[in-house]
């Protein structure tokens, strides 16, 4: 038996099957597919560079030399005339041309597990609703459900919220620390064994489709094609070789090896990538914190941004960084800066993106936002909009319509290309 | 034979008692059938078929003891052609030692979840786990035990609370949320906005734990707690979150039961001072909350856990989800809610009684196939399917592979590993949240390849791989112990057609037989209670 | 070897020959010198009375003391003006006449105290009373004067190889040579008279705490790279052959995971303490033997990290501070704490005391103190 074609019988029938129901768990997996179809023609990908804890805009993007609050860092300049940027990022300074920096960040979830919520999904965690994940809502409508690959993978500390009400399909595939598949990816068997068992549990699959064909069983069953599918693909996470090369632009760091292995994804056709960065939870030792993390992104983002810029992947690949919250100006007595929601910086790149644009600006303390508020629901409005993807596309859990982003959810514009 | 007097008044009380009860109201799992049917016809849905035995017995035995049956028991209820055979059943299970472990494992997720906070406490619950077996061993009733929990005098119970610690907030909205399906959560920053809870209210059932203290215990690897409560503390309130700044102070709020009075408290005694390690308080706000919460006519306490275990054995709670039991969350049945939760308090609260007249129903033994997709459906007019829990899978797939036959001859467990830790990271939180099932790809990957899962597979003595390769029998019956064993039932013809022709493919059938253990329990039939 | 190290003994006998045993039977603070524009990071002795201090800021201060406890505290005299980012560590050359100051400017600067200047400026050293008197008194603006008036002086000489914050500095007791490391794992050894590179060499984290031995033969050097759960986190501890540039003893295993930020040979060589960093609960020195490497005793108590510490002069106390706001007195010997200096702050977190210092007449101790002044404390026999 052919497993390609048995594959695509098989999906042809979960398709009709999931889409003949009332279905209150998919949330319409399939309603709006012509617009997925669209979107995914369009070739959009979406790199999330995530400052897992929530990166100082201060010691960074948003510098306040002067003010008491200020810290240790100092301001350099950048290929852009008028902006100013941390020492510590002197690569990233020459690629300021390409960045947009949105320093006018007002967001609803001080805390960390509300805040990772928030800024994956655009929504605050609610009891009644899971909503998706940014990389979901970008694998349904940018990735493609034939992709050998999972269409929404993540490297190192990274989201809570799944995909939420778009289902299983959307899931998010962790790789280990290291950026590899996990132990479990593998079987160690021949490649006749595993397809010989793999025939025999069609089967089964089949058969007992006849008389169980609740979603779960469904669900279930996709995913183990999806399985079967992602041993086909092995050899895109088998880096080791290419990474020897590729280490000097990345940083020899685990963090540039994964921001590596989300470029050699992206090539592959992933939608989405996801890698954390740890530790910008900097209650206490804020800038030796600081200093250490930017000694490590600095080389791998502004290698990840050269790298697809070489391989004409930036024009269609939005790169977003930021965490889930800002850190305060002021400084405690632990030396840490504490979490701070009313006015910190995202910074966006590559598809879709106007290049050298700073949006919005914060007082000159850095206490509160002085311009151009934009809250996440904006936020993730203008990322859908970059990716193509409607910010009002609507799903439904169970009887009730949900929006890919809040009501009233601006598009700053300004940052678009 | 010749009755002794005594006997016979035994005899004749037994003989009587039922019948009078049935006179005045019929059992409640008759009231359950009748008022699903009534609701069929207002519909206009078509039930599905009763589920034939071997899918019963399937069922019954993961909801009961959180296992599949072994390959003997199922062979011999298949071939039991009593007429009572599936309440019989019942009995057996609900007298298992198996029922009581099992009960506690579900009730342990409730109260903790798989990430339970303070979890270098909480994260090992043996102890906990081990006196909630021993309630439902010992049919404690549901209010007897739940006081037993939140007085937190004996053994881990205090775990409940320690996970929160002096969080009283949490400690608050969880226990509304679990003994009250009620949410309070809202009323934590601000006024509910559809709910008639303000949050004084809140504040108000904050007020009972305020006085909470917890001392760790010195030694051991576990971080302990003792759970006491002090006589003095109050929770301040400081306003809705919008009106916070730094610095505020709260006024003190006193202890008012939810949709109730405040506490009556005598005052402290004049000059006062709290001991430094309170082992009692002089007044125990505490004990006047659980006295509250557990009394029989508590508003919230018997609906909430009679929805609960409803929707544990038919998939949805009447009023779903399980823990929103708000005015505007009308139950589905609302006259069945009704009488259920009335007569699980005529009960005095035997949650082991509700279960049996739960699963002896029409509706709870109904098949679960059928052409609609909802798993849950809100009818009841299919049986339920939901995925095994990551315990259950474990226990399933040690009866399902011989691997308990094997470790019977053995003498001894076979070593395992971090099976049972990989299980609860993959197959833990198998739903959105909301109760959806998602099937995850990692898990998938475990399954299909672990060696965990793997060494399940392989010949032991007494394994199920061993005693098909070592069995003379022919193939056809083999492939049925094969399926009996681990899906709970016989082959469909073309099945075991297709099963035989598999394993007589090659000369040697060792790895085949492996191969096709390894398909019948990565199956969805394998994953779900259906 | 050991012919070695019974030769800097009795040099070390020597040197504490020249001021009377260092006691703290009785202490008493004399002084909270206000200077409130920013944590006040380091603190040094250049003279008895000579009392230095750097801040956040990268400004230095220089105080006279008056002569006895009881006198009105005093204002500045001098401001040391070069520096542009946070001052981490001062050293005074063993004759006084020199301070060594180095910065997150990535320079250090060498100051002769005797130096004149007719250059004047002035400071305000109580910013923040000032301003809560002022908002009291529905006052707009702070009344400037009186400030201090004091004179401003320039380095003598700058050391600007270094390309990364300076963490790491030490003088030799010759005053001859200086060793210094950054945060990108340079370390040089450098002439004082005319600040040009002698060694240089690279260690693998970034240089945390830096000590030379008495005989300027060892150096020890802890690393770190302080990230908390990532792969990238480092820590080290080391003692190097500062001649030949390898690592003589790897301490390391010891102590897995720890960064320390400060350490010191005792006057005599024969012991080396080590103390440990951050915001650990398990603040702790450890006492090495510097030829083995061996651990000796520790001294715990710190609750919160070490941040600096100081040997007196006769080697028979080792004077530390920390995150707990607390100046402590050690008796080397038995590892025992003698004394106290100070009051620990309460609330969760304590604000921190940056550096310690003994004046050269083991007469006062003072103490950097984040909360925006320079603590002095007579310390005498009972």
């Amino acid at each position: 038996m052919n497993p390609h074609v048995t594959r695509r019988a098989m999906l042809k029938r979960l398709v009709v099957g999931a889409g003949g129901a009332a279905v209150a768990n998919f949330g319409g997996l399939f309603n709006s597919q012509t617009i997925a179809d669209e979107v995914r023609r369009s070739g959009k990908r979406c790199i999330l560079l995530w400052a897992n804890g929530g990166a100082s805009q201060i010691d960074t993007f948003d510098m306040k030399p002067g003010q008491p609050t200020a810290g240790p860092f100092r301001p350099i300049n950048t290929n852009l005339a008028g902006l100013q940027i941390c020492e510590y990022l002197p690569r990233m300074a020459r690629h300021a041309d390409k960045l947009a920096v949105i320093r006018s960040m007002h967001t609803s979830e001080p805390d960390h597990p509300g805040g990772i919520y928030l800024m994956h999904t655009g929504y605050r965690p609610a009891v009644a609703v899971s909503h998706p994940e940014l990389g979901a809502m970008t694998a349904k409508y940018c990735g493609s459900l034939d992709s050998d690959l999972p269409d929404f993978i993540r490297m190192g500390s990274t989201g809570n919220g799944g995909a939420g009400y778009l289902g299983p399909l959307y899931q998010p595939f962790g790789l280990d620390r290291n950026g590899r598949l996990s132990q479990f990816a593998s079987s160690g068997s021949t490649p006749e064994a595993v397809r010989r068992r793999a025939d025999l549990l069609r089967f089964v699959e089949e058969s007992s489709a006849r008389e169980h064909r609740a979603e779960p069983f469904q669900a279930h069953r996709l995913a183990q094609e999806r399985a079967w599918r992602l041993q086909r693909t092995r050899n895109v996470f088998n880096i080791d070789q290419e990474w020897a090369r590729a280490r000097e632009r990345y940083g020899d760091t685990g963090f540039g090896r994964n921001c590596f292995m989300a470029r050699k994804l992206i090539e592959a056709g992933v939608a989405f990538v996801e890698v954390g960065q740890e530790n910008y939870d900097s209650h206490a030792d804020n800038f030796v914190c600081h200093k250490a993390n930017m000694n490590i992104l600095d080389p791998a983002w502004s290698g990840l941004l050269d790298d697809l810029h070489e391989r004409g992947l930036l024009r269609n690949t939005l790169m977003i960084w930021m965490g889930e919250v800002g850190r305060t100006p002021g400084i405690n007595n632990r030396v840490g800066r504490d979490h701070f929601v009313r006015g910190w910086t995202v910074v966006l790149a590559g598809g879709g993106v106007r290049g050298g644009t700073v949006y919005g600006a914060t007082n000159p303390n850095g206490n509160g936002v002085r311009d151009n508020p934009v809250t996440e629901g904006d936020l993730f409005a203008t990322i859908y909009t970059a990716l193509g993807i409607n910010p009002r596309v609507r799903h439904f859990v169970g009887t009730r319509p949900i929006w890919a982003t809040p009501e009233g959810a601006r598009v700053v514009r300004e940052v678009l290309a | 034979m010749r009755l002794r007097p005594c006997a016979m008044v035994g005899l004749m009380a037994l003989v009587a008692g039922p019948a009078l009860l049935a006179a005045q109201e019929p059992p409640l799992r008759q009231r359950i059938d009748a008022e699903l049917r009534a609701a069929w016809q207002r519909e206009k849905l078509t039930p599905a078929p009763r589920a034939d035995d071997a899918a019963f017995l399937r069922r019954i035995y993961l909801d009961l003891a959180g296992t599949i049956p072994s390959y003997e028991e199922a062979k011999q209820f298949l071939a039991d052609t009593d007429a009572d055979r599936r309440t019989k059943l019942i009995d057996k299970l609900l007298a298992d030692p198996r029922f009581a472990a099992h009960q506690a494992q579900v009730w342990d997720l409730v109260f903790f979840g798989r990430n339970p906070p303070n979890g270098d406490a909480t994260r090992k619950r043996d102890g906990f786990r081990k006196w909630l077996a021993e309630q439902f061993a010992k049919e404690v009733s549901y209010d007897r035990w739940v006081r037993g929990l939140l007085l937190a005098e004996e053994g881990d119970t205090g775990l409940f609370y320690v996970q929160y610690r002096s969080r009283i907030e949490e400690t608050t909205v969880a226990v509304s949320r679990i003994f009250m399906g009620t949410q309070l959560q809202c009323a934590r920053c601000h006024d509910h906005p559809y709910e008639p809870v303000t949050q004084r209210d809140f504040y108000g059932m904050a007020g009972f734990f305020a006085r909470l203290t917890f001392s760790e215990n010195a030694g051991g690897k576990q971080r302990r707690y003792t759970v006491g409560e002090k006589s003095t503390g109050e929770v301040l309130f400081s306003g809705s979150a919008k009106e916070q700044r730094p610095g505020k102070k709260g006024d003190p709020v006193k202890p008012k039961f939810l949709g109730g009075p405040p506490l009556d408290e005598p005052p402290l005694p004049k000059d006062f001072k709290e001991p430094k390690a309170p082992a009692k308080p002089l007044f125990s706000r505490k004990e006047k909350f659980v006295a509250w919460l557990t009394a029989p006519d508590n508003p919230y306490f018997t609906k909430a856990v009679a929805n609960r275990v409803w929707a544990q054995f038919m998939g949805r709670g009447q009023v779903h989800p399980v823990d929103d039991l708000s005015d505007k969350n009308t139950p589905t049945h609302p006259e069945l809610f009704q009488a259920m939760t009335r007569a699980l308090a005529e009960h005095k609260r035997d949650l082991k009684w509700f279960i049996r007249e739960i699963v002896n129903t029409d509706a709870y033994q109904l098949a679960s196939t059928g052409k609609d997709a909802d798993p849950l459906p809100p009818y009841y007019e299919r049986a339920r399917v939901r995925p095994l829990s990551a315990e259950e899978m474990v226990a399933a797939l040690r009866e399902g592979t011989g691997t308990n036959a094997a470790n019977r001859l053995a003498g001894k467990p076979a070593p395992e590993g971090a099976t049972s830790e990989y299980m609860a990271r993959y197959f833990g939180e198998p739903t959105n949240g909301r109760g959806d099932f998602q099937a995850s790809l990692q898990a998938h990957l475990f399954m299909n390849n672990s060696g965990n899962i793997r060494q399940m597979l392989y010949q032991r003595k007494g394994s199920l791989s061993d005693e098909l390769a070592k069995s003379k029998a022919p193939w056809p019956d083999k492939v049925d112990r094969l399926f009996l064993t681990v899906l709970t039932r016989l082959p469909r013809p073309e099945e075991r057609e297709r099963f035989v022709a598999f394993l007589t493919s090659e000369p040697r059938a060792d790895q085949l037989i492996q191969d096709a253990i390894w398909a019948l329990v990565n199956c969805a039939e394998f994953r779900f209670n259906h | 070897m050991r012919s070695f190290i019974i030769l800097t003994l009795v040099a070390g006998l020597a040197a504490a020959g020249d001021a009377p045993p260092f006691q703290c039977d009785k202490n008493t603070l004399a002084w909270s010198l206000p200077w409130e524009d920013d944590w006040v990071t380091a603190v040094a002795f250049a003279g008895p009375r000579t009392l230095v201090a750097g801040n956040e800021q990268g400004a230095i201060l220089v105080w006279k003391l008056p002569e006895k406890v009881g006198d009105p505290a005093p204002l500045p005299v001098r401001t040391l003006d070069g520096h542009t980012n946070g001052i981490t560590r001062l050293v005074v050359s063993p004759d006084g006449r020199w301070l060594v100051s180095a910065s997150k400017d990535r320079t250090i600067r060498i100051w002769d105290m005797k130096a004149q200047s007719t250059d004047k400026a002035t400071v305000i050293v109580d910013a923040k009373k000032r301003e809560k008197a002022a908002k009291k008194a529905g006052m707009k603006e702070l009344p400037k004067a009186p400030g201090a008036t004091v004179l401003v002086q320039k380095a003598d000489r700058v050391f600007a190889q270094h390309k990364d914050w300076i963490l790491g500095l030490a003088l030799a007791k010759d005053g001859k040579t200086v060793v210094s490391g950054d945060d990108g794992g340079q370390v040089y050894v450098w002439s004082f008279d005319t600040a040009k590179v002698e060694r240089e060499w690279k260690v693998k984290g970034w240089v945390f705490a830096l000590a030379l031995s008495p005989t300027t033969s060892q150096a020890l050097i802890s690393e770190r790279i302080p990230l908390v759960f990532d792969s990238d986190r480092h820590a080290a501890v080391k003692i190097w052959d500062a001649a030949a540039i390898k690592v003589e003893r790897d301490l390391s295993p010891a102590f897995k995971g720890e960064f320390f930020e400060t350490a010191a040979f005792a006057p005599d060589g024969k012991l080396l303490a080590i103390g440990r960093a951050g915001e650990t609960e398990k603040g702790k020195i450890v006492l090495l033997d510097p030829a083995t490497g061996k651990k000796v005793r520790e001294l715990a108590g710190h609750r919160g990290g070490c941040n600096d510490m100081t040997f007196s002069a006769d080697g028979q106390r080792l004077i530390s501070c920390g995150r707990d706001t607390l100046v402590r007195i050690w008796n080397p010997a038995d590892g025992k704490q003698v004394a106290e200096l100070g009051k620990s702050r309460g609330g969760q977190f304590k604000d921190v005391l940056h550096a310690v210092s003994l004046s050269p007449d083991q007469r006062w101790v003072a103490a950097a103190d984040m909360a925006g002044m320079v603590q002095v404390w007579r310390c005498e026999a009972k």
